[in-house]
């Protein structure tokens, strides 16, 4: 994903706009967050103002959405702050609408945003990938169970997981007092906003509620805490790894090398393979054939 | 892919481009805040150093181990990049 290092971003600081893209209706306002530049798959912090009615239909790309203030009904069903939908392209959604307004993070995922009224799935649509939960009522918070992983009081709920890339979308949260002592970068972006509560990290300060940033992998990150605790949604574009270590002053390209040579120590066999064999475009006997 | 499917119509091209450039000057502003964060952060880098001595550097979960001064990296000479 082309998107460019937005770290530390706080959406409070900018004005919302009204959606002009063909095909949504009125009543849509949008902060954008981070922008695919080839794809232009997107987050936005999004406003649906009161009376805002979208007919049934569908996107040309994934959807996820978290509802973080007011409510929408979809369809017969009224969903409040915590609701969580993956919606895979080309599925369509039943009438959505609310009457007292909604604040909502709103991602795009492989293309930019698009509506198309519709009360069928577009052919080809994967529905069985469809997800709505209730992710503040009806799931547990978790330790996360990464190895090596995160300290002692920060949680987690998954929200999904890529069966294929192994891409998260997760709420997470600090408790009061968090502390943190390394510095951490992935193999992965990594994507977070801050519902509610401020955290902070070493190479770039404070993060508030309403904080956001898209890192690419293998940038620095850490450490970190929070002295009143935060609550935050995350994702990631692939496996979350955790590559901890305490030089601050290392650099993506050095980071990426201790990387690869860890593989070495933490997969030999896979790595002398891959190595010694030229084996740089192995193929997947399972996804490579579901894609063919 | 349903995405590649569909073609993008001028409105949409407007937009992007529009959206693309405004993204473009966040990330100059973002930049210049975190050039600007830079003694702050040496200071915490120096903090983050004395911990990671005393009270240990967090290696899994509640599994910390306290690091010794030789092992304190030095500074490079480069200029310390946080923004990519």
């Amino acid at each position: 994903m082309a998107r460019p290092h937005i770290e530390p971003f706080c959406d409070r600081d900018v004005p919302f706009k009204k959606m002009t893209l063909p095909g949504f209706p009125p009543g849509m306002q949008y902060k954008m967050l981070s922008l695919d530049k080839d794809t232009g798959a997107c987050t936005m912090t999004v406003q649906f103002d009161a009376g805002y009615k979208q007919p049934p239909g569908f996107s040309y790309s994934d959807v996820e959405l978290l509802i973080m203030e007011g409510g929408l009904r979809v369809g017969e069903k009224m969903c409040g702050p915590g609701y969580y939908f993956f919606i895979p392209a080309g599925v369509a959604m039943p009438e959505i609408s609310t009457k007292t307004g909604c604040l909502a993070l709103l991602m795009y995922n492989q293309a930019e945003p698009s509506f198309e009224e519709s009360d069928q799935d577009c052919d080809g649509a994967d529905r069985s990938g469809l997800i709505q939960v209730n992710a503040y009522d009806d799931l547990y918070w978790q330790e996360p169970t990464l190895f090596p992983s995160t300290a002692p009081g920060c949680l987690i709920k998954i929200l999904r997981m890529d069966e294929k890339t192994h891409a998260l979308s997760f709420l997470y949260c600090m408790v009061p007092g968090f502390f943190q002592d390394n510095i951490s970068y992935h193999d992965c972006a990594e994507e977070a906003y801050h519902i509610w509560g401020t955290s902070w990290i070493m190479q770039f300060g404070y993060l508030p509620t309403g904080g956001y940033f898209w890192r690419p992998p293998y940038i620095n990150h850490g450490p970190f805490a929070s002295e009143h605790g935060i609550l935050a949604f995350g994702r990631t574009d692939g496996e979350l790894y955790n590559h901890f270590h305490y030089n601050p002053y290392s650099t993506v390209e050095e980071n990426r090398e201790r990387a690869a040579a860890r593989l070495l120590h933490r997969k030999p066999e896979l790595y002398k393979w891959i190595v010694a064999h030229g084996h740089n475009h192995p193929t997947d006997f399972e996804f490579d054939a579901k894609t063919k | 892919m349903i995405a590649k499917r569909r073609k993008r119509s001028r409105q949409v091209k407007a937009w992007l481009k529009q959206e693309l450039k405004e993204q473009q000057e966040r990330y100059k502003k973002i930049v210049a805040e975190m050039e600007a964060l830079s003694p702050q952060r040496e200071q915490w880098i120096e903090e983050f150093f004395q911990r990671i001595q005393t009270r240990g550097f967090c290696v899994h979960k509640d599994i910390r181990r306290r690091i010794k001064p030789e092992e304190i990296p030095p500074r490079p000479k480069r200029k310390l990049r946080v923004v990519y």
